[in-house]
């Protein structure tokens, strides 16, 4: 058993380096320092993505820390969740810490953070209770979060801190692409993976403060408008779509029968009647919304099959 | 032993020039230094060409051969060639003898470098102008909108890792965009000069027609890459304007009413609206439904990081 631990690392830390941030190498020492303090064995693996050579001139720099560091790069910009998912096929470790590539939260917190996966915890997400950082930031993620937890009806409060614990078996059973390594937690928890928050202390904050471009808000809609869809509809689409169908549907029907009522009791003419548009509009929306329904519960039917719908925590 | 690289060439009644050019790629092979095939696809030529390869391979002991059904199209014919290739290494080019196997080498000594994909660049081409001016608007305009920069997509002699291009599933005519698809799995990508000459014998098999044909695929690449790990946000990015196109509409009808316009005019704003707002929310309902197909598909990302994925410090396993 010593000897299995002996070659495979108890920890590792994934870092995601997205740009060239110069608070890299000072994160990689605070990890050094963290684990080092730990009887286990530990590795850091940085993954670059798409910054030319800023991580080799960074690493030249340090000394190389006992082959515990593994290092690698996309020579052009992917998707986060392949970089994470990159680290990941590199790693060996038991406990997987994924952070970004500068220092968010305090040692001691990252510490707290790493003793708190008990038995009964999956993953630990970080909770930056004091921020440090400006009040428009901080507004914009309360917002952000009380929107996610809403929407996923689960208990998060600091969705956007980069710092995260996984055990092994979360980032193996759990699929995600695209953007939705954002929502790796809530996802992770909807397949059965028991989440928990710790608080920690905010380090500093080395990110662009103020309002983001327009764009970038509605990507985030986009973000949680997917979550929604993917928890609750992914193995039963036609839901979905027939509660928008049905909506429209039933919105012009009511409309129509105003029109039809007005008519008989008080004979306004049907034909200027300014809602006979709206009813018509609405129902063609309401029939095509649903038939599109249709359509996704074939696809779902015809191609999701495959998709495990369960995880499996143990078999005796 | 393995084989080290194979030559793809797609064959479409071209019986006048599959002779010359098996005799001047093995002419070329007695120098590489390591094995190598050759893979003729012929893509359901209606001549003589598959006659003309079978009497070949009795004498030319590399020369493997696929014959299709029917005519495919010449991406088809390609990606036929890389599932049944052997090689590490694939290079494939024309049929027409305008590329030149001499240029092989180079080829291979670029993506020696650490490039995944080498793409010759025609710098003189010996084409009529009505080729080469729907295919130099393509080529910028692929330039433009696909974040890949070369001065010719369309030129055949190209060469690949082969783990890069297998994974990468084409259809449609779309081997002018297999360095941009490589690309957006983080594919290296280079370009060298090479040698093009005048057709011999047959006929060119394009047309000026085959613009529109490649605009549409542009079209489609472009879109492809941007959003097909996150489809919904592209459908909400349509459908915002349309948003705000009814919001503004609805607002003139409320004010058509209250000031008390012509009745007509209300309704022509209500109509508007209505149907602005109609389409914003059926490019929603479609941004779901992408984003289902995306989450059933098979599309493995991970299986792409591999091969982009390089190693500074570590091992890979």
């Amino acid at each position: 058993m010593s000897e299995g631990t002996e070659r495979h690392p108890r920890y590792s830390a994934i870092v995601l380096l997205e740009d060239q941030d110069s608070d890299l190498i000072p994160l990689v020492d605070t990890l050094h320092r963290v684990f080092s303090s730990r009887p286990a064995g530990y590795e850091i693996i940085i993954v670059a993505n798409g910054v030319g050579g800023f991580l080799r001139r960074a690493l030249a720099s340090v000394a190389m820390c006992n082959g515990a560091l593994k290092a690698y790069e996309f020579p052009s910009k992917v998707s986060q969740s392949v970089c994470l998912k990159a680290g990941f096929e590199e790693s060996s470790g038991e406990i997987i810490i994924v952070c970004g590539s500068h220092r968010q939260i305090t040692e001691s917190s990252l510490m707290r953070l790493l003793d708190s996966l008990d038995e009964q915890t999956d993953i630990v997400n970080s909770w930056r209770t004091k921020r440090n950082d400006s009040t428009f930031n901080q507004l914009q993620s309360r917002a952000f979060n009380a929107l996610v937890r809403k929407i996923a009806r689960c208990q998060v409060h600091d969705l956007s801190s980069a710092v995260k614990v996984y055990r092994r078996s979360v980032l193996e059973q759990t699929d995600f692409y695209g953007n939705m390594h954002r929502f790796l937690p809530i996802i992770a928890e909807g397949k059965g993976f028991r989440t928990k928050e710790v608080e920690c202390e905010h380090y500093r904050w080395t990110g662009k403060t103020g309002p983001c471009p327009p764009y970038e808000y509605i990507e985030r809609v986009a973000d949680l408008l997917t979550l929604y869809f993917l928890i609750g509809f992914k193995n039963k689409p036609l839901r979905f779509f027939n509660v928008l169908g049905t909506f429209f549907l039933l919105l012009g029907f009511g409309c129509l029968s105003y029109v039809f009522l007005d008519k008989m009791l008080l004979g306004h003419p049907v034909g200027g009647h300014p809602l006979l548009l709206l009813s018509l509009f609405s129902m063609v929306l309401g029939v095509q919304v649903s038939s599109v329904g249709l359509l996704g519960e074939i696809i779902a039917f015809t191609h999701g099959r495959h998709k495990r719908q369960y995880t499996i925590e143990k078999i005796l | 032993m393995g084989v080290h690289l194979s030559i793809v060439i797609p064959l479409y009644n071209e019986e006048d020039s599959v002779r010359e050019l098996v005799s001047s790629i093995v002419e070329c092979a007695k120098d590489f230094p390591f094995s190598h095939e050759i893979l003729l696809v012929d893509d359901g030529s209606t001549d003589g060409t598959w006659r003309v390869i079978e009497e070949l391979s009795t004498s030319v002991p590399t020369l493997r051969a696929i014959k299709f059904r029917r005519n495919y199209g010449q991406t088809s014919a390609m990606v036929a060639g890389f599932d049944h290739a052997r090689g590490e290494i694939i290079v494939t080019m024309d049929g027409d003898l305008q590329n030149d196997p001499r240029d092989i080498p180079r080829l291979l000594e670029k993506l020696e470098e650490g490039y995944d994909i080498v793409s010759g660049w025609r710098v003189h081409r010996r084409d009529h102008f009505s080729r080469v001016l729907p295919s130099r608007i393509a080529n910028a305009i692929i330039s433009l909108t696909t974040g890949v920069h070369l001065h010719d997509y369309g030129c055949s002699l190209k060469a690949y890792r082969a783990e890069c291009i297998r994974s990468i599933k084409a259809y449609g005519e779309m081997h002018r965009f297999f360095p941009a698809l490589a690309s957006m799995t983080g594919a290296r990508v280079a370009e060298i000069p090479v040698r093009h000459h005048e057709r011999k014998h047959g006929t060119s098999k394009y047309g000026f027609s085959r613009i529109f044909k490649v605009l549409s695929d542009i079209w489609a690449i472009n879109l492809i890459i941007k959003f097909s790990s996150n489809p919904l946000r592209g459908f909400l990015f349509c459908a915002v304007p349309f948003v705000l196109l009814s919001l503004f509409f609805w607002l003139l009808c409320a004010l058509a009413l209250f000031y008390s316009w012509t009745q007509g005019k209300a309704q022509v704003f209500m109509f508007s609206a209505l149907l602005s707002g109609a389409a914003a929310v059926h490019l929603v309902v479609l941004g779901f439904l992408a984003e289902l197909v995306v989450h059933v598909s098979d599309l493995s990302h991970t299986h792409l990081s591999k091969l982009t994925k390089r190693c500074i410090n570590g091992e890979t396993r």
